[in-house]
């Protein structure tokens, strides 16, 4: 009886030994056969080579961050008819094997933005391995430009471009972050459209700058967003908050710093009414400066300059975006979603879209003035 | 009711729905996916139902022992024969399909062959245990696992990246027909207490599957099927959808950890997915080898008392599992999936049959 036992674990010994044979970690591949892209550019092709012009960001391996005094990177660059080409080519200069999985960050040129899209966006959801949570960014000048800015603040081991969007670093409410998957989503589904934030540089290309957005439509020219109407674009859908809310009433100019937005908007498009949208907003907020000195017990009267004020500034955004056919709210999808689909559901709204009257009333909820008068 | 049926159910249905259900289901998105869910639903508790009550008559005993003493031989050996099929297919099935995902999204360098084999082993031990250790072994593993489908599903559901006019756009979509194969896959899921056909023998006691266990059974395979179905459209959008060919992959390689170990959820779901199939696959092909074993047994292929038959099984269910992964493309993984589901109501009226059979034999019997 015993020995069997001892043959069975002799047994079982010889037969784990075998599985280890089968490990072999990062399928076969060393971490230092591999280079990290880091981020991918597109641009529209200089020269008569191809369409586009590829440019792939990758980071240098370091040996210890004590003595590095600033990140690495590689870059290169070439041109062709499609993206996996342009890649592939790219490989045979590259002694190392182009690793995607680590890649966060897609720039697209502002040119090619809108019109070439499904040409190269497909590329990077059937990879597999490009990660479906990349943001992507549309870049004024050059995506390559872009790519090859390296501020100043950027320390060793971490990248500028992620900690502007992850969320963990800068928090600003003029960024606006769209990851691949959302670009796809937004840009097929039928009643929105996407919005990417345009990045752009100072002269001696030593900051990235990004404060601008592109609101996407299929086969047509990009819509710019100016730098406030992003502001407003970001609070009122993805209920961006913080500081540097401009409000200009008659004699008072104040800076609201957000804390709490809340949107509800509902739609209505019956026969007997002219079609409308009621938007309603609800904001919460302390002040931040002022031209003037202030007085608590006014709170009130701030409260409705700011609303006023803000009122306006999402009525002009609404309606300059309505002017374009374009609809980066996504009233459409709300339209879609509160009735049951019929044949001609979005044609139907299609119609009513370009004239639809906007009802925004905007609650402004201001809770102090801060620690002086 | 024993808890180990819930295992039985919920192993087979977690499989499921990140396999191949989604893929069905999110083809019909426009026509007539949402009402043949709900028929779906329906279809599979009562399906639950009707397994248990009959298996109630019969505590410890399994069917292959049921048909050989009431049914005539010509009946039990065609209905056993297609039976097996039906289990290996099954198997066979889920282990294509993860092999599948594993070579595109984990290991796009590995050769298809050198991923399967240490499968292939695991799930030939799985074979050889015996049913009882199976249960137990399917126990520990689900349980330790659970916090992974919970972790993904409220990242999911909480995600602000996450559209819910989108998922209720495809809400509006009810107003359809039921579609026969989003149907049948969604019957599918419920398919776990099929194995019951051999795991009977342990369970001697009456088991009972009143409103409350169909209460359980019915939220937990309702919320299961509402995420397959609408987290994938919620994230990845409604127009276009039938063009992922991993929804499931997809929707959690869009969810993204900010502070978490790894950032991409996905990694830590393809390893509860991995977990999940192997051990569905495992009850499969299990089933499919005792109930092989219960039609051929011969002395003849015993050395030193240890049964060959459980060897030349597995030999045999390996080369054909690998056969396939290496020849199959996707789009025949997608046709031989609607097939095996398309299958299931035919499978069902064969099982009603059969129980009628043993039920009046039976009968027969005690008078």
């Amino acid at each position: 009886m015993k020995r069997v036992k001892y043959k069975k674990f002799i047994f079982l010994c010889i037969f784990i030994l075998i599985l280890n044979v089968l490990l072999a970690g990062c399928a076969f591949k060393d971490i230092d056969k591999r280079s990290f892209v880091v981020g991918i550019g597109i641009d529209p092709a200089e020269n008569d080579n191809g369409k586009y012009k590829v440019t792939l960001k990758i980071a240098l391996p370091i040996g210890s961050i004590k003595q590095a005094t600033g990140p690495s990177y590689a870059y290169l660059s070439h041109e062709s008819n499609k993206i996996s080409e342009a890649i592939r080519n790219m490989e045979t200069r590259s002694d190392k094997v182009l690793e995607f999985g680590h890649t966060k960050f897609i720039a697209i040129s502002k040119d090619l933005v809108g019109k070439e899209f499904q040409g190269f966006m497909d590329y990077f959801i059937r990879r597999g391995d490009v990660q479906l949570v990349t943001w992507v960014a549309a870049t004024s000048p050059s995506a390559e430009d872009i790519l090859k800015v390296q501020p100043k603040t950027e320390a060793p081991s971490s990248i500028a471009l992620f900690n502007t969007f992850d969320g963990n670093g800068t928090d600003s409410p003029y960024i606006i972050t769209t990851h691949l998957f959302e670009l796809r989503r937004d840009y097929w589904n039928n009643g929105i459209e996407p919005v990417l934030p345009l990045i752009t540089t100072n002269e001696k290309q030593t900051e990235l700058i990004t404060n601008k957005s592109l609101v996407i439509k299929k086969d047509e020219n990009p819509l710019q967003l100016n730098t406030p109407e992003t502001l407003y674009y970001n609070t009122l859908v993805h209920h961006a908050k913080g500081y540097s809310y401009k409000i200009l009433g008659e004699d008072l100019e104040l800076f609201l710093n957000i804390q709490k937005v809340k949107v509800n908007y509902k739609i209505h498009v019956n026969s007997s009414k002219a079609p409308s949208i009621t938007f309603k907003v609800k904001v919460v907020g302390t002040v931040l400066e002022s031209s003037k000195e202030l007085d608590t017990a006014k709170l009130d009267d701030y409260n409705k300059i700011a609303s006023k004020d803000m009122k306006k500034v999402t009525e002009k955004l609404l309606l300059k975006v309505q002017k374009e056919n374009m609809d980066p709210f996504g009233f459409g999808l709300r339209y879609r979603a509160t009735r049951l689909n019929q044949k001609n559901t979005f044609s139907d709204w299609e119609k009513v879209y370009p004239t639809i009257k906007f009802d925004v009333h905007f609650d402004v909820d201001l809770q102090s003035i801060g620690a002086i008068k | 009711m024993n808890r180990f049926i819930y295992y039985l159910i919920l192993v087979n249905m977690f499989a499921n729905i990140v396999s191949t259900a989604p893929k069905v289901l999110l083809r019909h998105t426009t026509d007539g996916a949402i009402p043949a869910m709900v028929l779906g639903l329906i279809a599979g508790l009562l399906y639950t139902q009707v397994f248990i009550k009959f298996f109630n008559h019969f505590p410890g005993q399994n069917l292959p022992e049921l048909l050989k003493s009431y049914t005539p031989k010509w009946y039990y050996y065609p209905t056993l024969s297609f039976f097996i099929i039906m289990w290996y297919l099954a198997g066979t099935l889920t282990l294509v399909t993860f092999t599948f995902m594993l070579a595109t999204f984990l290991t796009p360098e590995m050769a298809i062959i050198t991923m399967i084999i240490p499968y292939l082993m695991i799930i030939s031990y799985g074979i050889l245990m015996k049913s009882k250790n199976l249960l137990y072994a399917t126990e520990v593993i689900f349980l330790l696992f659970l916090p992974i489908p919970f972790l993904t599903f409220s990242k999911a559901y909480f995600s602000s990246h996450l559209n819910w006019d989108v998922v209720k756009v495809a809400m509006m979509h009810s107003n359809t027909l039921p579609n026969f194969s989003s149907f049948t896959a969604s019957f599918f899921t419920f398919a776990g207490i099929s194995n019951l056909v051999i795991f009977n023998q342990y369970f001697t006691k009456k088991m009972k599957f009143g409103l409350k266990q169909v209460l359980i059974v019915g939220s937990i395979s309702f919320i299961a099927l509402f995420t397959t179905y609408f987290m994938p459209i919620g994230f990845s959008g409604f127009e276009h959808i039938s063009s992922l060919l991993y929804p499931w992959i997809s929707t959690t390689d869009s969810v993204r950890m900010k502070f978490g170990l790894i950032e991409r959820l996905v990694f830590i779901f393809l390893l509860y997915f991995v977990v999940i199939a192997i051990l569905s696959m495992t009850i499969h092909w299990h089933v499919s080898a005792r109930l092989i074993q219960s039609i051929f047994h011969s002395n003849k292929l015993k050395v030193k008392n240890i049964d060959l038959i459980p060897f030349i099984i597995i030999i045999i269910f390996s080369s054909i599992a690998i056969f396939f992964s290496l020849t199959m493309t996707e789009y025949n993984l997608y046709k031989f999936a609607s097939v095996v589901y398309n299958i299931m109501p035919l499978f069902f009226s064969l099982f009603l049959i059969t129980m009628w059979l043993i039920m009046r034999g039976a009968k027969h019997e005690k008078s």
